[in-house]
């Protein structure tokens, strides 16, 4: 689903002379079938923007377009079911999203919530949790039981149940282990694949270079960059005032540039880096 | 050295559990060190730091803190010497304001009020959130709260701090800020420091690291010789250092040294092939 941000403003505090601003102005288009990555400083506003995508904040003045449906100030919260059917949201704190006494039971509710029946739902949970890497054992474990780590997985098997369209992912890894959160992006990039929207907000650049298609950088409740990740993380502007950091690969490369070694282009990933470098030290020896 | 924890043969099974999260696990833990603690999701790390801060029982080993066994009689006064930052801050919250929060901690250990306040300023001030100490902590971003979390517990002076997965939710800078600041405390005031991470680089930081795998210790070192482990790493939920993965694409055509290379060993290498050629 293509979702527009048209002069997007939220300010948490209408009343005060400071106006806590989440968003200020913020326009912009996160397209139908991509993989968007939003970045910015702890504060900065991701996790309020993407609040608005399916309607749990709503804008103090302009307004978002998810697919047909027109979120303004004046949206009520009647008949809000069916986009938030099509747009399932994993929290930055797990644990505030599982409630139910057993996993089962948790990854069942969304299902149902929507009007799956029982048997639906709970096919539905019992394929989630293996997509997760969780084997079936953990259907009758209290979510409470569980280790963070553990503790993500269903809440993002409990999201996948319900077979949104879009899936907003707020630092959906953190907590994760290193292998785990490999496999968790894996999942992600194979769900875009066959046909869903991910919108995944997060700290890892190297993330971002590896699996986003776009990215969006938020800095003070404003969109200061949306683009390519190749082109927003040679963005010199940002990288000047410090509002962005690089991927390991462009960190290293910049080290290196300072002595002999020249990158026209800061790469952003491993065997991009890789293979500028083999080729700067094989290009002269063998010319 | 002087130990500051001591661990012998501990061992805990929740209730209701087959497999014990802590099996028969010897540890020590010495004074003004900066251990890592490193390992997959439920490998046992936070109950591991529960049972260290007394929140649960071991079912049979023991645990010295600062040369004392630890029991139901003298836990309170252990726990005044640890300090515990956890993964998710959103549980730890208890004032009705920024201030009052980190102020709860100290109220606990009847300090006078005025020096409390003094106290309260300083902790914000050191995670550079003294801006917000009006604001009600729920309405702080996740980063702000854990920064906010950090000062609660520096505020009370603790001797040991156990860093449990507290930095997996801040940027990149406010990572950066938080460890710098835990380092130059663990310099100035003797802390003894227990992170629990799964950043590599955050590692770096560490005397040493040992590895946790099914509630047992699988290893224990330095950290290169921890990185030499390279992609064997991935056994255990680690990733493998960059330069390693670097050096893997970078391939054997060209002439760089076997083994873990640090990132400025790296550089320096390459630098070194680039003016020979
Ligand atoms: N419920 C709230 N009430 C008041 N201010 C809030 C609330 N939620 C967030 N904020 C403020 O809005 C800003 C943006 O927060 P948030 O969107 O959570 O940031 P991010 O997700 O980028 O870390 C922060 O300064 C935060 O303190
Ligand atoms: N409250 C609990 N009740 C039952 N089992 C638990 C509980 N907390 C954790 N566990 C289990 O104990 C093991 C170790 O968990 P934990 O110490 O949280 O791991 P880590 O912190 O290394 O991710 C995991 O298998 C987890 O499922
Ligand atoms: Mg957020
Ligand atoms: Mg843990």
């Amino acid at each position: 689903m293509e979702i527009t941000f048209e002069h997007v403003t939220h300010s948490y505090d209408v009343n005060s002379p400071t106006a806590n601003l989440g968003l200020d102005d913020v326009s912009f288009t996160i397209k139908d079938k991509l993989f968007t990555a939003i970045v910015g400083q702890t504060g900065s506003g991701k996790s309020t923007l993407v609040r608005h995508i399916n309607a749990l904040l709503k804008p103090t003045s302009g307004s978002i377009k998810v697919g047909d449906r027109l979120l303004t100030p004046e949206t009520n919260n009647k008949n809000l079911k069916p986009l938030r059917k099509k747009i399932g949201m994993v929290f930055q704190f797990p644990e505030s999203q599982l409630f139910e006494e057993t996993v089962e039971k948790d990854i069942m509710f969304g299902p149902m919530n929507f009007g799956a029946t029982e048997e639906e739902a709970r096919t539905s949970a019992h394929k989630m949790i293996q997509l997760v890497g969780l084997d079936e054992s953990y259907l009758k474990k209290s979510p409470f039981d569980l280790s963070g780590g553990q503790m993500r997985r269903v809440a993002i098997a409990g999201v996948l149940a319900s077979d949104p369209e879009t899936i907003i992912l707020d630092e959906p890894t953190a907590g994760l282990d290193p292998v785990g959160r490999k496999e968790i992006m894996d999942l992600f990039k194979q769900l875009q694949a066959e046909g869903k929207t991910i919108i995944l907000i997060t700290h890892n650049m190297d993330d971002v270079a590896n699996y986003a298609d776009e990215m969006a950088v938020i800095h003070r409740g404003k969109l200061v960059a949306h683009g390519l990740p190749q082109e927003v993380f040679n963005n010199q502007e940002l990288l000047k005032d410090n509002l962005l950091t690089l991927p390991q690969s462009a960190e290293f490369a910049q080290d290196l540039a300072q002595k002999d070694f020249k990158f026209d282009q800061l790469p952003i990933t491993i065997a991009e880096l890789g293979a500028k470098i083999k080729q700067q030290l094989s290009g002269e020896t063998n010319g | 050295m002087e130990k500051i924890i001591s661990i012998k043969d501990l061992n805990y099974t929740y209730p209701d559990s087959q497999n014990a999260a802590i099996d028969h696990l010897t540890l020590d833990i010495y004074k003004n060190e900066w251990l890592s603690i490193v390992g997959k999701n439920g490998s046992g790390k936070s109950t591991l730091t529960k049972l260290i801060d007394g929140l649960i029982e071991a079912d049979s080993g023991t645990i010295a803190v600062d040369g004392q066994v630890i029991n139901e009689k003298n836990i309170w006064n252990a726990r005044t010497k640890i300090g515990i930052i956890f993964q998710n801050p959103d549980h730890q919250f208890v004032g009705a304001t920024v201030e009052d929060d980190v102020a709860f901690g100290l109220e606990n250990q009847g300090m006078p009020r005025e020096q409390m306040l003094k106290e309260v300023d300083h902790a914000l001030k050191l995670v550079k959130m003294a801006d917000f100490k009006k604001r009600d902590p729920q309405s702080l971003s996740g980063g702000q709260k854990q920064r906010v979390a950090i000062a609660g517990v520096l505020a009370t002076r603790p001797q040991i701090v156990i860093m449990d997965e507290s930095t997996s939710m801040l940027d990149p800078d406010g990572r950066k800020t938080v460890l710098d600041l835990i380092q130059q405390l663990r310099k100035e005031q003797d802390l003894t420091i227990i992170s629990i991470t799964h950043d590599i680089e955050e590692t770096e930081l560490s005397q040493r690291i040992v590895v946790l795998n099914s509630g047992k210790i699988v290893k224990d070192g330095k950290p290169d010789v921890i990185y030499n482990l390279g992609a064997d790493l991935q056994e255990y939920g680690l990733d493998e250092p960059f330069t390693s993965k670097l050096m893997s694409v970078l391939g054997k055509q060209l002439k760089l040294p076997d083994g873990y290379l640090s990132e400025g060993e790296l550089k320096n290498q390459l630098w070194k092939l680039h003016s020979n050629m």
